[in-house]
């Protein structure tokens, strides 16, 4: 039990002068919201702010950039012409047809993955607990895949992406037994896991015909490329909302990567906490999936990107989502662009800029796998 | 002292090779097309029609052995790099060494090479490269007692360099053509040709294990005991590592990057004759080709007419026994 000695004069200058009420604390503002009847505040770190901030400046100017460049190079200025309905024909089409979609669909798809990544790796208290990790996008895939050859299961793929990843995500879980999202264990088991999807994957892709392999062959290894508009709209409808929920969890998320004692002790209904967050993360991958592949790295850099620009130790979730929106419009501009004419898929891209960050994360010594 | 630590290992090596011999004669009486078991059963007993005689000899056969050769391949690599890294995990497929040997495949074509004895040393010494990143991440302090981050570690390289892969055949449709049917491991539509060119490196590899199985079994129970009983540890992981670069080498150059194998025969093995490896390494040898011949008959029948990818299957095998490895109470330690 700590004891704690007050001086007298101290504790009297303490009485005199008592600290004001309301000051925020080091690197947080505080905002005051007076109505009658209500007297509510808030604390809002002002580093987070400022990166948040940072990163909507970068995907705005990303995104103008990927409107601009390509094929038929564009000024921003014909670029806001177009966007606005004047113009030559041709921008238009370029513009509005071709490009809005693919830009819109990468930031939809690279927010989906950062912020599933980021809720799972908070709630397995492990940075590698990402969904491309433990095989949630294989699996995905496979049942997406499934899905368009036509074995007879006729589901439209997101659906069935939303089904592959709630079977990965459940075996994944059940077959780390006991040690449940603790440990390694888990993580080994979506390895397997993967490793089985991928193979019927590449199974059933060797059962249709060659065209239609071909075709499937970018959005297997993860492109914006052979995106579908309702799969897109879809994962829209569920991204919004979506990250709603996150923000309303992370407070208690704040305390779930700390201890189970504390937040339990701190009235966290865990396990509501907890199935929420994992349904979450869950059916932001399969959504993501469904549209652009499985381009499992951006949930993995998405997240680091975040928590090493925001230093805060609260969850990033805003900023992940934001910079794996970033990544993924950067990754697929790089693409269309290095090898113009020829289109690198944007899996292709994240995977050869994420495997030797993660190569790093692993084989550093002082590697730490709480985030 | 458990029982499977006293079975005696001629009664065991007898029982795996009659079960490598009935495996054989399955796979060459058993197929997807039209010649059943009895057609081929009278090829195989001198009579049989000329059709008969042409599948069962110049399509199965060229199978069966290629199977053979590179099953004894990755069933004993497999066995020597979990000794190696003292990790039941190891696994030259998982670990990225068989990546890293198509991935220098691929690179020698692009340089446009073509001739089959170039492929199967430029694949050796992929294989040696990946064997020698794989044992200097597992010296990294925390990474070499840690099983998973090892696996973790491989898998990664192993995506890096398919993507690298990916990308460098993208770039040349030529190559593309040549390579896609290889890169998908398969014993189907192989050249018999390379089945020879690989044939010296084999038996050098195999002369190695012989040597090295006494000391590696020392080195199994740690560096400083088997410095005191007279072996050089490091002389021997250097001989160790190159017969798994020349095992692994031979068998991607043949068959293509089959991962799993290496996996579950060894685990095999194990629960049939105990962790010594101067045991396991000796049933490993007929248990690798049973494995890989049955998965390659369960390929052609499963889906017939068609065909499966030997990859799938091996997949399909190895990674819940992967799962049952880390299932166990403890994390598995050699």
């Amino acid at each position: 039990m700590p004891v704690c000695y007050h001086s007298p004069q101290r504790a009297r200058s303490h009485h005199r002068r008592p600290p004001p009420r309301h000051q925020a604390p080091a690197g947080f503002w505080l905002l005051r919201l007076r109505l009658p009847g209500c007297d509510c505040s808030l604390l809002i770190p002002r580093r987070a702010l400022a990166v948040n901030l940072m990163l909507i400046l970068c995907l705005l100017l990303t995104a103008v950039a990927s409107l601009a460049l390509g094929e038929v190079r564009l000024t921003p200025a014909d670029v806001w012409r177009a966007l606005s309905g004047a113009g030559p024909a041709l921008d238009q089409l370029v513009v509005r047809e071709l490009r809005l979609h693919r830009v819109l669909a990468g930031i939809a798809t690279g927010a989906a993955f950062a912020l599933a990544g980021c809720l799972l790796q908070t709630l397995a208290r492990n940075r590698l607990a990402t969904p491309g990790i433990i095989g949630i996008d294989n699996a995905a895939t496979a049942f997406a895949v499934a899905s368009v050859v036509g074995t007879g299961i006729a589901l439209a793929p997101s659906a069935m992406a939303l089904v592959g990843a709630a079977t990965a995500a459940a075996l994944a879980f059940g077959l780390a037994g006991s040690s449940g999202t603790r440990g390694y264990r888990f993580i080994i088991a979506g390895v397997g896991i993967g490793a089985i999807a991928g193979a019927l994957t590449q199974f059933m892709l060797s059962q249709v015909a060659i065209d239609d392999a071909n075709a499937a062959f970018p959005w297997t290894v993860g492109s914006l490329n052979a995106r579908q508009p309702q799969a897109t709209v879809l994962l829209a409808a569920a991204l919004l909302p979506g990250l709603l929920l996150a923000l309303r969890l992370s407070r208690a998320l704040q305390l779930v990567q700390v201890s189970d004692a504390v937040s339990i002790g701190l009235g966290i209904n865990l396990i509501r906490v907890r199935r929420q967050t994992l349904a979450l993360s869950v059916v932001l991958t399969g959504l993501a999936v469904a549209v652009a592949g499985p381009v499992g790295l951006v949930a993995l850099l998405g997240p680091e990107v975040a928590r090493t620009l925001c230093r805060h130790r609260s969850v990033p979730l805003l900023a992940s989502a934001l910079s794996g929106a970033l990544i993924m419009l950067l990754a697929d501009l790089a693409g269309r662009l290095l090898m113009a004419p020829l289109e690198i898929p944007v899996g292709i891209v994240t995977a050869l800029i994420g495997s030797p960050y993660l190569l790093w994360m692993l084989l550093n010594p002082s590697f730490r796998s709480q985030p | 002292m458990s029982r499977r630590d006293t079975r005696p290992l001629p009664v065991l090596l007898l029982a795996a090779g009659a079960v490598l011999v009935a495996i054989c004669v399955t796979s060459l009486l058993l197929g997807a097309g039209e010649i059943g078991p009895l057609d081929a059963l009278q090829v195989l007993l001198g009579g049989g029609s000329a059709e008969a005689a042409f599948v069962v000899t110049e399509l199965r056969l060229p199978r069966t052995l290629i199977g053979l050769t590179v099953g004894v391949a990755l069933g004993a690599a497999g066995a020597l790099m979990q000794t190696l890294a003292r990790n039941p995990l190891a696994e030259p497929g998982l670990l990225g060494v068989s990546a890293g040997s198509s991935f220098a495949v691929t690179l020698a074509l692009l340089a446009g090479a073509s001739a089959a004895t170039l492929t199967v040393h430029v694949a050796q010494l992929g294989a040696l490269i990946g064997c020698l990143l794989v044992l200097a991440a597992a010296r990294i302090q925390g990474v070499g007692n840690d099983p998973i981050r090892l696996v973790l570690a491989g898998a990664t390289l192993t995506g890096l360099l398919m993507s690298l892969m990916s990308l460098l055949l993208m770039l040349d449709q030529r190559s593309a053509d040549e390579i896609r049917f290889w890169i998908i491991g398969s014993l189907a539509g192989r050249d018999p040709a390379t089945l020879y060119a690989v044939l010296p490196s084999l038996l050098l590899a195999l002369v190695l294990v012989l040597l090295i199985a006494r000391p590696l079994a020392a080195l199994a129970l740690g560096e400083r005991v088997a410095q005191g009983l007279g072996h050089h540890p490091g002389r021997v992981r250097l001989l160790a590592v190159m017969a798994v670069a020349l095992l692994v080498g031979a068998a991607t150059a043949v068959a293509g990057p089959i991962i799993f194998v290496g996996l579950v025969v060894p685990f095999i093995a194990r629960a049939l004759a105990g962790p010594d490896i101067r045991r396991t390494l000796w049933l490993c040898l007929p248990l690798g080709p049973v494995l890989l011949i049955a998965a390659d008959i369960l390929a052609r029948l499963l889906v017939a007419p068609a065909e499966l990818p030997l990859g799938v299957l091996t997949a399909l095998v190895g990674a819940p026994v992967l799962l049952l490895l880390i299932r166990g109470r403890r994390l598995p330690t050699l």
